[in-house]
């Protein structure tokens, strides 16, 4: 369920798709007026660099994200983060700018009858009440998890992001550090992401993604991670994850990372760094098993990745 | 003004910027096959092809359709059916149908890319499942849907079209059944429900005058008992009729609220504190609702604790003492727990819904209901009407499973609106609506202990429960530990825990999945302390004739042949095999009526019952046909209208049992009557001899009044009751007379052996096969009764891992109002799923087949948590079993 509203103005919200700000005009959790914004040839569809890189405009739907060969052969990471996020039928429409800048899926939030941070209300009612979905890192004191898998992803891969108004923003910039309560982004009023830049890929590297769920699709990751890493020699020379589901801003797992750089590719040295995965961690009163989760995932991927 | 294209044609779109896809659609162009269900992109039901890919119509701003091409269900088999069409009707993929226009638009768009690019070559499960991820089935249709995929994809529907085995099954996959929703008159307005935004309030003066004044608005009228008091979040306070939702909403907006709050207690736990506020004082309990299909016997009430129900206790104090002393002897064989399971929503994809209408002084009112003519009767009870100035009509219902049984707030609000607007009223739920005041499966606090004698016999069972049922009262949990495995002694002790949450209501097999969960693990982990095979154990204490075939059957199952030990692996994935057992109660409607005529040559079934998806209609065609040789198409089948002769509700399992021997019994005398006129008798031999009578015949009819059943049993086939003594005579003697319900003899029953795999790791578990073994007499229409057991099985794995209502306990509020947070089994979740049909055991009732809805789910949950302390020594003790609950219980350590 990916997002269309940009960001707001004193003049309206933005509207893409509309497949999260459908929803929220319907339960009443939006008002006021809309903007409705269209893609330009250079906000859609994937730009190649000669140096393998590419540009990604803003208006590309998931589905063609997820669908694109060359895509998935050069950044397997991104293809498979997009086709594990929502359903078919919400890919096909929903765009990456979207998603990058959709509101939380609290289900707070979502009450058009019920006050939080994210919505101008003095406190979050979701720490002192019912928070089974919510963080494990508490950053900040919205404790609602980002909902952009597409965020987590492009994070893994350094991408930096393009708006009307500003250049190269981080993942860390465009969404923050987690401490400010009222907002899903960082973005200024008014601004628009138009396109994500990826860096050309590492050599040999590769790269997967996993969320964990009680079914087998279509649900909101407990615990999401896209990683990447190169294994020569037997050997990790990189590794980079990066999960979302855990903390109010997608997080790079920098413990995990660093306690493989270098070391062996064996099944004891990287369950020994998945349990560096949860280094940071804060979980909530009821959010505890989503560190189980997160090392259990991190082993997962890693495992797949040096087989 | 833009325009697109929708299934062929030019259509203009809306200026407004909030119209979506769906409501242009269903409202302005009335294709009403695209449904509106969550409106949150997670089921499905909207799906569109726009320019040839599935997109969701609830999210999609309708300008964002401009010079596009829209094509809809209607237009996916407007000239010849698709394959995939075909494939759904073959091999019943499909029950109340709400969903499947959404599948069958986004199967057809699957069918066609796969079929461009790999032929005739067959979808694996998980490509099948993958491809329909964003599809959801509450009647759990998923295991035919898998098979008419496959096949539609291997070329196998290219030709000709199939005979379906359910009648109206063609007007499910072309979007052409009507459900209440999609009614329409001339003039219509749309009511809408302001609710209580407090747990507990007394609310002031409610001055409607200035909202009756804004543009737009027809009427408006109070939802206020006599007391004034709201006793849950959601608790009607108001409603309005408009010329539209939006109008309705913003006129139940400015509604000026004046209330005093009132102190207010949420959940099981608050609620049992002697100083928790009290939710009904004595004069208000008759404003509580009910959990269960039969009316409740009189129970004593302290604060928000009713009960103890004990009724079907059996020596007690004796049990109480049995128990202690094992304890204190520490007594191995002693099983002792606490289990818990969670509140299940119904979560029926059609929402409750209604549309009234006056003519003068006659009222028509469609509901999405399970009970269409006892619902006139109530309608007609409560506004003083006379029975035939009331018709109630539901062609299709888009599921049900307990919920649609009263008459509910949607449907008086309708009535009322109707009468003050004098025009006609919709009102339909919203999905928040749907999954929070529509009622749902108590969560249940259960604490068993079962001890064995000595000679391996099981000696004593003590049960006592405490229901999570809001505003609400009657459950039945500990009492069903009653009819099954006979004991010296049980001490059964159900209480109600009355809090300021929506009230529960009935829901399939009121009282049985969560005693089933707790009884069932019980029993196996006695087994395991008895160093027996848990099939060997119940055949040995459970004797009903019934299930002692299931056993032999279970047993012999490969899967359970070569059943390894327990916690026999270690590492991340383990696989785990366990059993459960479940029954319910053979029910059946006094009075309930069928017509059988034959007019113009052509044979017709009439009764005022329903089709919510469960096959009444095939169940009644099937037989007719049958008893004349014919096949089911060639007979009529009239349902879904109270002006028919009184027909059965759609609940306790009833209906199958109440409908076929009254028909039988019309059957007879009709033959009787149409060989009397018969001018001349058919040429001996003939293989038509019905055909050719019937085409001769004048028109003719007969009806008859469901009999008592015969009282020549089988040996060992009694009524459950008799376990029960004398008070399961008193039971049943106030069923009959208070619940219009006899219990028969027999016991409907189901054994399930559940196959799964643990990933360890990410506490997520997989339900990899089911073979489920069904007693429910003769199966009167067979691919439909399959569709019921496997989506019994679907059902009960979405309680046994995933669904929890979710509220907050401050406030009340229910936060788990969507579908995504509400967690229903998608199609990927779905095991292999193998139904055996045991055809005994009912002979003596006329036709010999009793009803299948709710046993076939009661035993899913704990033959999941059997397995699952099969793979890992574990026992989960809690539902749902969620990864959270997994990943804690596997390191011993308590979830939050």
């Amino acid at each position: 369920m990916t997002a269309s509203a940009m960001t707001s103005t004193q003049a309206g919200e933005f509207r893409a798709a509309g497949t999260d700000l459908s929803e929220r005009r319907r339960s009443g959790v939006s008002t006021g007026p809309l903007i409705d914004i269209a893609a330009t040839s250079d906000t859609i569809g994937m730009h190649w660099g000669a140096d393998g890189s590419v540009r990604l405009g803003a208006f590309t739907t998931i589905a063609a994200i997820a669908a694109d060969a060359r895509l998935a052969a050069a950044y397997p990471g991104i293809a498979a983060s997009a086709q594990g996020l929502a359903t078919p039928q919400v890919r096909h429409l929903a765009t990456l700018g979207g998603n990058l800048a959709q509101r939380s899926r609290c289900w707070y939030f979502r009450n058009p009858h019920i006050a939080c941070l994210r919505k101008g209300g003095p406190d979050c009612p979701a720490r002192s009440g019912n928070h089974l979905y919510h963080v494990a890192f508490d950053l900040g004191p919205c404790v609602a998890p980002h909902p952009s898998t597409m965020a987590a992803a492009l994070l893994a891969y350094d991408a930096k992001v393009m708006t009307d108004q500003r250049s190269a923003l981080t993942i860390g910039e465009l969404l923050g550090d987690g401490r400010n309560g009222g907002s899903d982004n960082a973005l200024l009023p008014g601004e628009m992401i138009k396109s994500v830049e990826l860096p050309s890929p590492l050599q040999g590297e590769r790269a997967l993604y996993k969320r964990a769920i009680s079914r087998t699709h279509s649900e909101w990751p407990l615990v999401e991670v896209c990683a990447r890493a190169v294994v020569k020699d037997g050997a990790f020379q990189f590794v980079r994850l990066a999960a979302g589901g855990i903390a109010p801003v997608p997080l790079r797992l920098a413990a995990a990372e660093a306690a493989l750089q270098g070391k062996q590719a064996s099944a004891a040295n990287i369950a020994s760094a998945a349990e560096q995965a949860t280094v940071g961690a804060k979980p909530l009163p009821m959010t505890g098993y989503k560190l189980d989760l997160l090392k259990g995932v991190v082993r997962d991927l890693l495992e797949k990745i040096a087989e | 003004m833009s325009t697109m294209t929708i299934n062929g044609k030019l259509a203009p779109l809306p200026d407004d910027p909030d119209a979506l896809l769906v409501d242009v659609v269903r409202d302005a162009l009335d294709l009403t096959g695209t449904k509106l269900v969550c409106g949150a992109g997670v089921c499905g039901a909207c799906t569109v092809l726009v320019d040839g890919e599935p997109a969701v119509s609830c999210l999609m701003p309708a300008r964002s359709a401009a010079d596009r091409n829209v094509t809809t269900v209607e237009g996916i088999g407007a000239e010849k059916l698709h394959p995939v069409q075909k494939a759904f009707m073959a091999h019943d993929a499909l029950q109340c149908g709400f969903c499947t226009p959404g599948f069958i638009v986004e199967a057809a768009a699957f069918h066609d890319s796969w079929r461009a690019a790999k032929g005739t070559a067959v979808p694996s499960r998980e490509e099948i499942g993958a491809a329909l991820s964003g599809h959801l089935c509450r009647c759990g249709a998923y295991d035919g849907i898998f098979r008419a995929v496959a096949d539609a994809c291997a070329g196998r529907f290219d030709g000709e079209e199939f005979v379906p085995p359910r009648m109206e099954a063609r007007d499910k996959v072309t979007g052409s059944a009507k459900y209440t929703v999609d009614i329409h008159h001339d003039g219509q307005l749309e009511g809408v429900i302001l609710r209580s935004p407090f747990a507990h309030a007394r609310i002031g003066e409610l001055d409607l005058t200035a909202v009756r004044a804004m543009p737009g608005v027809s009427a408006a009228i109070s939802l206020l008992g006599d007391d004034r008091i709201v006793r849950f979040v959601g608790e009607p306070i108001a409603a309005v009729a408009a010329r539209d939702r939006k109008t309705a909403l913003a006129a139940i907006a400015a509604i000026n609220l004046v209330s005093e709050r009132l102190p207010s207690v949420i959940g099981l736990d608050e609620a049992r504190r002697a100083d928790a506020p009290v939710v009904f004082e004595k004069s208000t309990r008759k404003k509580a609702g009910n959990v269960s299909e039969g009316a409740g016997a009189p129970a004593s009430w302290k604060g928000n604790i009713r009960g103890p129900s004990a009724a079907f206790s059996k020596k007690p104090k004796k049990v109480r003492s049995w128990i202690d002393s094992a304890r204190s002897a520490n007594n191995p064989l002693l099983v002792e727990g606490t289990f818990r399971t969670g509140t299940q929503q119904h979560a029926c994809l059609e929402p409750h819904a209604a549309v009234a209408r006056f003519d003068g002084d006659r009222l028509t009112v469609h509901v999405s209901t399970q009970a269409v003519f006892h619902l006139m009767e109530l309608i007609a009870k409560r506004y003083k009407l006379d029975h035939d100035k009331v018709r109630v009509i539901a062609d299709h219902v888009g599921g049900g499973f307990g919920s649609k049984a009263a008459l509910g707030v949607e449907t008086t609000t309708a009535i009322e609106l109707a009468r003050d607007a004098k025009a006609p009223v919709r009102v339909a739920y919203d999905r928040h609506e749907e999954l929070s005041v529509t009622g749902y499966r108590p969560a249940a606090e259960m604490k068993v202990a079962l001890l064995p004698s000595d000679q391996g016999k099981l000696k004593a069972l003590s049960f006592v429960a405490y229901a999570d049922t809001g505003a609400a009262t009657n459950s039945t949990i500990a009492a069903l530990a009653r009819l099954i495995y006979p004991a010296e002694g049980k001490e059964l002790a159900d209480f109600d825990v009355i809090s300021n949450l929506p009230a529960g209501a009935p829901f399939r097999g009121p009282g049985g999945p969560p005693m089933a969960f707790a009884l069932e693990q019980a029993i196996d982990e006695a087994a395991v302390r008895m160093n027996i095979d848990p099939i060997a154990l119940r055949k040995r204490w459970d004797p009903d004739p019934n299930r002692q075939r299931l056993y032999d059957w279970a047993s012999s199952l490969e899967v359970w042949r070569n059943r390894k030990p327990v916690a026999a692996q270690s590492g991340r994935y383990r696989r785990g095999v366990g059993v459960a057992t479940g029954y319910w109660l053979y029910l059946w409607q006094p009075g309930s009526k069928v017509e059988v005529a034959v007019k113009g040559g052509r044979l017709i079934a009439s009764t005022a019952t329903q089709d919510i998806g469960t096959g009444t209609r095939t169940v009644i065609a099937n037989t007719l046909a049958r008893e004349f040789g014919l096949e089911p198409h060639e007979v009529e089948v009239r349902i879904g209208d109270s002006k028919l002769p009184e027909g059965p509700g759609s609940g306790g399992s009833r209906v199958t049992a109440s409908v076929i021997p009254p028909m039988l019994l019309a059957i007879e005398q009709l033959k009787a009557a149409i060989q009397q006129n018969a001018k001349r008798q058919p040429v001996p031999g003939s293989n038509a001899p019905w055909r050719e009578m019937l085409a001769a015949s004048p028109d003719l009819s007969a009806s008859g009044v469901r009999p008592e059943d015969s009282r020549r049993m089988a040996p060992g086939i009694q009524s459950p009751l008799k376990q029960a003594g004398f008070m399961g005579w008193i039971f049943g003697w106030m069923m009959r007379r208070f619940s219009n319900l006899a219990i028969g003899a027999g016991v409907p029953s189901s054994v399930q052996v559940v196959e799964l795999e643990i990933d360890t790791w990410l506490g997520h578990v997989s339900v990899v096969n089911v073979h489920t073994g069904i007693a429910v007499g003769k199966i009167a229409a067979p691919a439909l009764a399959r569709s019921q057991a496997t989506g019994a099985v679907i059902q009960g794995i979405g309680y046994a891992l995933y669904e929890a209502r979710e509220v907050d306990s401050r406030t009340g509020d229910v936060l788990s109002g969507g579908m995504e947070d509400y967690r229903i089994p998608g199609i990927a979740d779905t095991p292999m799923i193998d139904v055996h049909f045991d055809q005994g055991g009912f002979d003596h009732v006329l036709g010999g087949s009793v009803g299948i809805g709710e046993v076939a789910t009661v035993p899913t949950s704990p033959a999941v948590a059997n397995a699952i302390h099969h793979a890992t020594g574990v026992r989960l003790t809690e539902l749902p079993i969620r990864p959270d609950r997994l990943v804690a219980a596997l390191k011993g350590r308590a979830a939050a």
